[in-house]
């Protein structure tokens, strides 16, 4: 199956199954580990990421899916394992092999779940900065940004600063920003934790036209009816393991493993 | 008899050299002491030991010694080993040391202040670390140092005043030489006093301007308001769709 995320416990030998031979894999992780202060925090982790899917990383708070995230664009430094974007080795063994970290990550798009948008600039200055610094001639830095202002639907509020603007406005302007530099794989961090039922509703939104558009996506997300609906695989972490995953419907609705059931039996209860 | 005795009018081209000396005492100054303030700061913040530990030893002892003790070492102390700074050079040395050390900490603090999603923003978008500094942490903490920066700038152009004991030619050894001469001690001071004022004042208003300038995020340099102008332009034109 095109992009979809395979864990040690869906294939043999801990090897990761093989997509078909058409499905070009964006983001490819091999047994990555990483600890902090001693503490495992992930563990022999795979994931398979092919163009235009969307991969839905759940679990509870702790378990390791934000770090697991982290690590695609090396935010944080796993401390063993394999992981390569868009055809290139980034990290090997245990070290860094990617020559251009800052082109990595402009191949990386990542959205956070606090925004972190810069807050003595403008909407349209948080969009072009990335665009500017690598060397795109001003005026068409400035017309790419308004239009990804248009396209999340901000182009009225292209002039405001942060904090000005709503958690819902600011968290478009910064899926904007993500954008701006073309990546080949966008990542979210808990992009509506932050946020009111309404502006989560205006990012989901987004998120949807993104997902519809063919973007390839990695999130990190307690919107499981979201996740059901957009997602081509979901991936359940805990403990810093991949426990299950699969379809939505096999995972959300159909869980195989214990723990599964447990984390949906209390997200019910939450919800 | 009047209060005003002294004939100002013969004594108005030196109190206009003290001035000129005491303004140019006061920017070279805090331009030095700004620039190594910060490469203060940004060694402290260094997470190595061998940069952090040299930086942080000369913040402490030059913020614990009286600035007066500063000027005497460098003007008097270094002549007698042998090494003879002019007037100005010592001047200058000594208030660029003196508050070198007191800017580090304000511009160690405003760079800490910045959020640390802010770094990681910009990581995540592939901006180098010059880059980052630069267009990241630099402009949001510089809004942060701003209060502490600017009462520095007024009191290090106060503080030029203490050059008087190496007869350094500024407005307070101009007043100094005008009451040997007239002997009005208390009128020439007075003058004196008013003259700092009228600098003081008025800087520190307009320096209090720029900070609410800064703040309201109106752009400041020609570049960023054209490419403003710009952005405004094509945000009001009809969108075609992305």
């Amino acid at each position: 199956m095109t992009g979809t995320a395979h864990s040690t416990g869906d294939r043999a030998a801990g090897q990761p199954a093989a997509l078909p031979a058409r499905a070009e894999v964006v983001v490819r992780i091999e047994k990555l580990s990483k600890s902090f202060d001693g503490r495992l925090v992930l563990d022999d982790v795979h994931l398979e990421v092919g163009r235009s899917r969307i991969v839905s990383i759940i679990g509870q708070s702790g378990g390791g899916k934000t770090t697991l995230l982290r690590c695609v664009n090396l935010l944080e430094r796993p401390d063993h394992g394999l992981l390569t974007v868009a055809g290139e080795p980034i990290f090997s063994g245990d070290r860094v092999v990617c020559r251009d970290l800052a082109r990595l990550r402009q191949t990386v798009g990542m959205v956070f779940q606090r925004f972190n948008l810069f807050p003595h600039l403008t909407a349209v200055e948080n969009v072009s900065l990335a665009q500017l610094r690598a060397g795109v001639p001003e005026r068409q830095a400035l017309e790419r940004s308004v239009q990804l202002l248009r396209r999340v639907g901000l182009a009225h509020r292209g002039t405001a600063y942060p904090e000005q603007m709503s958690g819902g406005e600011q968290q478009r302007v910064a899926i904007a920003r993500a954008l701006a530099l073309k990546p080949a794989v966008l990542l979210f961090d808990e992009p509506t934790s932050s946020l009111d039922p309404e502006s989560t509703g205006e990012v989901l939104h987004v998120m949807r036209e993104l997902a519809d558009d063919g973007m390839t996506m990695i999130l990190v997300t307690h919107e499981l009816p979201f996740a059901r609906d957009v997602s081509d695989w979901v991936v359940f972490v805990d403990g810093g393991r991949i426990v299950e995953e699969g379809k939505p419907a096999d995972v959300l609705v159909r869980p195989s493993e214990l723990r599964t059931r447990a984390f949906l039996t209390s997200y019910a209860a939450d919800h | 008899m009047g209060w005003f005795q002294v004939p100002w009018s013969d004594y108005t081209p030196a109190l206009l050299e003290g001035l000129r000396r005491t303004v140019g005492y006061t920017v070279v100054s805090f331009a030095g002491a700004a620039v190594l303030g910060l490469v203060l700061a940004l060694l402290r913040l260094s997470p190595m030991r061998v940069l952090r530990i040299p930086a942080t030893v000369y913040t402490e002892v030059f913020k614990n010694v009286p600035l007066l003790a500063i000027i005497f070492l460098t003007y008097f102390g270094l002549a007698s080993a042998g090494i003879r700074l002019g007037v100005f050079e010592a001047g200058c040395a000594s208030l660029v040391i003196f508050y070198a050390a007191y800017l580090s900490e304000t511009f160690r603090a405003a760079i800490s202040g910045v959020h640390g999603g802010q770094q990681e923003a910009a990581e995540a978008l592939g901006l180098g670390r010059v880059s980052t500094f630069a267009y990241v942490i630099f402009p949001q903490a510089l809004r942060l140092a701003l209060p502490g920066t600017n009462t520095m700038l007024v009191d290090l152009l106060k503080s030029t005043s203490l050059l008087v004991t190496i007869s350094a030619a500024e407005l307070m050894t101009q007043g100094r030489l005008i009451t040997s001469a007239t002997f009005r001690a208390l009128e020439v001071y007075v003058v004196i006093a008013a003259v700092y004022f009228a600098l003081c004042y008025p800087l520190s208003q307009s320096l209090l301007w720029l900070e609410r300038r800064i703040r309201s995020g109106v752009p400041l340099s020609p570049r960023r308001r054209r490419r403003l102008k710009i952005a405004t332009e094509l945000l009001a034109e009809k969108g075609a769709p992305v």
